[in-house]
């Protein structure tokens, strides 16, 4: 029996709530994949909206690894990234706008497949979380 | 992504406009261009002239013939020549006309005209040349065709195998570029932030800057006055003809009958519009002062309001409004909810008047809350801040004008 790839993205911060202008460190890596089926991994800090207007999607730091490019990449290693996050947009829950922030780690497989994993955190310099109304 | 369907959809719509306008080259510009530079100006007979027609959807269709003689290097050739696409058109009369411009030879006349015949093959002749400009339009349909093909296949090859999250670092990527080529750093310091620089671009009299109002009534006053104008010169005309009919002892009671409502709404109109008028003209401008811009949460500003006009007011009163906004697709149309999320009343006043000649004037604070979430601007999602005037008056519909004002995260000041 074999079991599905996944990926596995831990940030260093445990309670997962960010300063604007902190550094949001982490690593990712991907469970049970055969390095001969990878074509090549992104990783993205970025924010977008939920609700009920169409999403937006903002990349704040974006980084790819291309299997023709590197061919040392072993995906079930560890790989780390780190970024200074941004003063704004803060995370948000509206009433029918929110901002959420993550990392999200997609992954190209052969033959047009793809597994994408995020792992969410919240920008804010309050805690907790800002609502509409305070 | 762009779809495997998409670059097939565009690539088609590509070869469609190539092959229309290869074969209107083929068809129309090429012999044109041979009648015009390549075939030769020689003299001829006109020996018989007559219309061809056949028929079609739309009726039989027409087009002008004339037999010719002409004589190519001892050669005699003779044959039905006008024009080299053998144009059809609808109309009897015109062929007709074409054919009245030439007269059959005869010896004692010695009437000549010019022909131009083809050098490789002179059995090909024709009588008249040039272009018709209105052929050239017929070009913007592969044109058009070849536009949207070639945009949508460059589409397809910018987000060909590129996910969501690849596309937005490209964009802003350029988007950067273009920052710092026009506004440099400052504008990247808060992003998705409004910059703001509407608001602080004129200079208060009392306190730092003066806010501009959110949308004028300019707009709407100029959209009711046109409706009135066309609403009631249509009623005008109909009761004109009603008038009319009656002065000829000749009254249509029914279509009189018909009017009536129309000229009802009319009059509906203008004492609407007249009242807008009187409502746009006798409230006089708002002002809004502020000492400070952008706000931060958790500071305090200083807020001067001036309201001019010949008012008996009820109440008028000051908010810090903050708005949702969120734009969406519904079918083929888009759709924009407003949802006002936050609203803090900063100043109230009742029962007093306003003169013309005294603008009544209000100075007051503003605390921006600890917390508050701050503007954000997206291209479908936006919050907004406000400060909105509400004013309430005796016999006269209530007024409300929003000034934008923008907030700022208060964390990340960054040394410039």
């Amino acid at each position: 029996m074999s079991t599905e790839p996944a990926v596995i993205i831990r940030l260093e911060d445990i309670d997962l709530v960010y300063r604007p202008g902190q550094q949001l460190s982490g690593e990712y890596w991907i469970e049970s994949l055969p390095p001969d089926q990878l074509k090549a991994i992104e990783a993205s800090v970025l924010w977008y909206t939920e609700g009920k207007g169409d999403e937006d999607l903002a990349i704040h730091e974006f980084w790819r690894r291309d299997i023709d490019d590197d061919f040392e990449i072993d995906p079930t290693q560890p790989e780390r990234f780190s970024t200074t996050l941004p003063n704004s947009p803060l995370s948000y829950e509206g009433q029918i706008v929110k901002i959420r922030w993550c990392v999200r780690v997609r992954v190209f497989l052969h033959r047009g497949k793809e597994i994408v994993g995020e792992k969410h955190f919240h920008l804010d310099d309050i805690h907790p979380p800002r609502i509409p109304s305070t | 992504m762009a779809s495997v369907w998409e670059t097939i959809f565009f690539a088609i719509i590509l070869l469609l406009g190539c092959g229309g306008l290869v074969l209107l080259f083929g068809s129309f510009v090429v012999p044109e261009w041979r009648v015009n530079y390549e075939f030769i100006q020689h003299p001829c007979k006109v020996i018989d002239k007559r219309i061809v027609d056949r028929p079609s959807e739309d009726g039989p269709l027409y087009r002008p013939e004339i037999k010719i003689e002409y004589d190519v290097d001892g050669v005699i050739y003779s044959d039905w020549h006008y024009d080299i696409h053998k144009t059809y058109s609808s109309s009897r009369q015109s062929a007709l006309a074409v054919l009245d411009q030439f007269s059959v030879f005869e010896k004692s006349k010695s009437n000549l005209y010019y022909c131009w015949y083809n050098p490789a093959d002179p059995h090909e002749a024709v009588l008249v040349r040039g272009s018709r400009w209105w052929f050239w339009l017929v070009f913007t349909i592969p044109i058009s065709f070849i536009v949207i093909g070639v945009g949508g296949l460059i589409y397809s090859f910018l987000h060909w195998g590129k996910s969501a999250e690849r596309r937005s670092a490209m964009t802003r990527r350029v988007q950067e570029n273009e920052l710092f080529a026009v506004v440099g750093r400052g504008n990247r310091q808060y992003p998705s932030v409004p910059d703001g620089l509407n608001v602080t671009n004129s200079p208060g009299v009392r306190l730092r800057f003066r806010l501009p109002t959110t949308r004028s009534t300019g707009w709407a006053m100029f959209g009711a006055i046109a409706f009135c104008l066309v609403w009631n010169t249509c009623v005008s005309i109909a009761l004109i003809l009603a008038v009319y009919k009656i002065m000829e002892g000749k009254p249509d009671w029914l279509f009189i009958l018909l009017i009536l409502p129309f000229l009802a709404f009319g009059v509906i109109v203008i004492v609407h519009l007249v009242r807008k008028f009187h409502f746009a003209t006798g409230v006089g401008p708002t002002f809004l002062e502020i000492s400070d811009h952008p706000l931060k949460p958790g500071e305090s500003y200083r807020i001067f309001l001036s309201q001019s006009g010949q008012l008996n007011m009820h109440s008028l009163r000051v908010s810090l409004v903050c708005e949702e906004q969120a734009t969406y697709r519904q079918g083929t149309n888009t759709r924009t909810e407003i949802q006002e999320v936050y609203r803090q009343e900063l100043y109230s006043n009742e029962n007093f008047t306003i003169k013309r000649i005294q603008p009544f004037e209000a100075e007051f604070d503003l605390h921006a809350p600890d917390g508050i979430m701050h503007s954000f601007i997206s291209a479908h999602n936006q919050i907004n801040w406000k400060l909105i005037v509400d004013g309430s008056m005796e016999q006269c519909p209530d007024f409300h004008r929003a000034f934008t004002v923008i907030v700022r995260p208060i964390s990340g000041e960054m040394p410039p």
